[in-house]
């Protein structure tokens, strides 16, 4: 029962990394990006290639996937420079794509479908409770830290002038702000916390393989983020826990629903999931935890 | 916070809690004997786990109405994959914390059998699998595994054989890529080459929803036979546009993926002609019978016919250990399994002859089930099969 409470809360503090991403670049910069899931993978192999096969320590490893990380961001970013909206959605989510399927095919670089088991672990596994209590701390540690650097980055003028951007590029230009450089810094910055948070999953699970990239996770965090606020990274945070709870909770509630076989249980979970969602946009458009506007400073 | 909002949050706060907190008040030593299912319920595999998940269900029944394993009645718990190692897992970790089950019954995919693997042999729960990647039983399970699907490697084997008596020469491989793709085309290969012959391969995307470009690029090399190594989905694509295509060579299935669903689902015209080949189940014998009475169809699938025999291994296997752990599972599986003893074909059968001491030797549905050290079966029969006017008929047994 513990054992599962503290994974659920390390799957909910990845989630949260996911989702912190996800609002640093949709919910403020307003790019929306699909391709979560990409950053998500690059992250999680640079630092599983890294560990696993260079036997590196796991700090160098999970430096390296953030790196690795805002690179692709960076990569990514620069050749969309000309989209937004609906255009840069499906690009991004063409970028994630293109990771798994290159994960899966290019079996001398990343292992292929066979994925790459047995990636170190942070705390050693034989230490029972231990193992999953210390990588919860770890990924906590994480979730605070970047959430501190949000708060940090959203009250400093920099965050402004990337709502700004967000709100009317043509109206930041003209302030004498430079679209290009807004864009790419929060994008980057953004996937690199992604890719963070992969590597903190696959030293958690000690198992990378590109089915755990495809889509779906993308639309989990969407789902987080829009449930919480994405435009607050408190709102980010708590969507992602929220969700992880819910997506478990349904598991039981399945459970007790007499007469329905195992089957009706499953796509009753994915009912659950579109019902609830309707629910939380219906009541709360703009999630639990709304963007705040923020007063001009006083000059 | 308004007051509706601050009123859901705690109502679904509540529900959460009190849900996680139900199973611990059933806890029990004296309790039911619990075990998981964890099968692809949705996903791409969501097309096979529901029968799997009826068929241990049902046989549990059984089991139980015969006076259960130990005096005490078998509880099977199923869960759903979704065809993906990131929800398996939780879903595993629930199976094996919440509900405390011993063993997990009918990892599908081979990813997500890899990434349960480390879980289950970390918390002493048994895992049986009808997943047929090479290095599956290779990872460090410590004995917590063992698999009745053969392995990739031998069915491409089989596949290279059965080409080759079709008169072929030149084979082309056409697969989306999965964990035993490599393996199975280095098999084929080596078995047609052997003979003379000539291969080659291509790798598709098993979600696309046409497949014209490739038949063409596979059928530049003009290939008298060719392998489909894909999954219902997608292989339902191919044939359909090798047949546009003007095809008429020879098609080789994995029996898993040339079913009736597909045949149902294509023209009599365009799935004529295509063999299949799968690992036979044990048809005539009575455990075949019993799945086809269970799950009510005439010829069961080679999945549900497996997860019967886990489900009945592990029951005689707790019968003999008497005890109701993944550890004493693990030690005493290979004892109802093989090495002698009175054949039984149920677990009702042998759960008696244990009861009155005596050895039982099981031979399943899907086949003899005896295993290796490190989990794999030692022996197993193919079925070949043809489609003839719509209808899928048997060639041979062999």
């Amino acid at each position: 029962m513990l054992t599962y409470i503290l994974f659920m809360l390390v799957v909910g503090s990845i989630y949260a990394l996911l989702a912190q991403s996800l609002m640093l670049s949709w919910g403020l910069a307003g790019l929306v990006n699909l391709g979560l899931a990409g950053f998500f993978a690059v992250g999680a192999y640079a630092s599983a290639m890294l560990t696993t096969w260079e036997h590196t320590p796991i700090v160098v490893g999970v430096s390296a996937a953030v790196l690795a990380g805002g690179f692709a961001g960076l990569l990514v970013c620069f050749s969309t420079l000309r989209l937004r909206d609906d255009y840069l959605a499906i690009v991004t989510l063409g970028f994630a794509e293109i990771v798994r399927i290159v994960a899966s095919n290019e079996v001398w670089l990343t292992g292929g479908t066979d994925g790459i088991s047995g990636v170190p672990v942070m705390i050693a596994r034989d230490t029972g409770v231990w193992f999953h209590l210390g990588t919860l701390l770890i990924t906590v540690a994480a979730v605070i830290l970047v959430y501190g650097l949000q708060r940090r980055l959203l009250a400093s003028p920099w965050g402004r002038a990337l709502r700004a951007v967000r709100e009317d590029q043509t109206v930041a230009s003209v302030a004498g702000k430079s679209i290009v450089r807004f864009k790419a810094q929060a994008f980057s910055l953004a996937a690199a916390i992604a890719g963070l948070a992969g590597a903190l999953y696959g030293h958690y699970t000690s198992y990378v393989a590109p089915d755990q990239f495809q889509p779906l996770i993308t639309i989990y965090i969407f789902l987080a983020v829009t449930a919480g606020g994405n435009a607050r990274p408190a709102g980010a945070v708590l969507g992602a826990y929220l969700l992880v709870a819910f997506l478990e909770a349904t598991r039981f509630l399945a459970e007790i629903a007499p007469g329905v076989t195992a089957l009706q249980a499953a796509a009753l979970r994915e009912i659950a999931v579109g019902i609830g969602l309707v629910i939380v946009l219906t009541l709360r458009p703009d999630g639990f935890l709304p963007e705040r506007s923020q007063k001009a400073p006083v000059v | 916070m308004t007051e509706i909002l601050r009123r859901h949050i705690l109502g679904a706060g509540v529900a959460f809690a009190g849900t996680v907190a139900m199973p611990a008040i059933l806890r029990a030593q004296t309790g039911p004997i619990k075990l998981g299912t964890l099968t692809p319920l949705t996903g791409s595999g969501g097309s096979y786990g529901p029968s799997m998940a009826t068929t241990v269900k049902k046989a549990a029944d059984e089991i139980n109405k015969a006076g259960g394993v130990l005096g005490r009645q078998l509880l099977i718990i199923s869960e759903d994959d979704q065809t993906s190692p990131e929800a398996g897992l939780r879903a595993a970790r629930k199976l094996i914390d919440i509900d405390k089950v011993s063993a997990i019954i009918g990892t599908w995919a081979s990813a997500v059998t890899t990434a349960v693997v480390p879980v289950c042999s970390q918390s002493g729960v048994f895992l049986s699998t009808v997943s047929g990647a090479e290095p599956i039983t290779l990872l460090p399970h410590q004995g917590f595994l063992i698999r009745t699907q053969p392995t990739t490697t031998l069915q491409g084997t089989k596949f290279g054989e059965f080409a080759l008596g079709a008169n072929a020469k030149t084979v082309a491989f056409v697969s989306p890529q999965t964990p035993f793709t490599d393996s199975q085309f280095a098999a084929l290969t080596k078995t047609v080459t052997a003979a003379g012959g000539k291969t080659t391969s291509l790798i598709y995307d098993d979600k696309k929803t046409t497949l014209r470009t490739e038949v063409d690029q596979v059928l530049r090399g003009k290939p008298d036979a060719i392998v489909m190594g894909g999954y219902t989905n997608d292989t339902a694509v191919l044939v359909r546009d090798l047949y546009r295509a003007n095809y008429r060579g020879s098609l080789f299935g994995f029996g898993y993926s040339v079913n009736k669903q597909l045949v149902d689902a294509l023209p009599p015209d365009v799935s004529e002609g295509i063999y299949t080949l799968s690992p036979s189940p044990a048809e005539g014998s009575n455990a075949y019978k019993n799945v086809s009475r269970l799950l009510g169809v005439d010829s069961p699938d080679t999945y549900s016919c497996q997860v019967y025999d886990h489900l009945n291994l592990i029951a005689m296997a707790m019968a003999v250990g008497k005890g109701d752990t993944g550890t004493i599972i693990k030690d005493n599986v290979r004892k109802v399994s093989q090495g002698g003893g009175e054949r039984v074909e149920t677990a009702v059968d042998g759960l008696k002859l244990i009861a009155d001491g005596k050895k039982v030797d099981y031979d399943g549905a899907s086949g003899p089930c005896d295993f290796t050290d490190i989990g794999d079966i030692t022996d197993a029969k193919f079925r070949y099969e043809q489609v003839k006017g719509g209808k899928i008929t048997l060639l041979k047994i062999a």
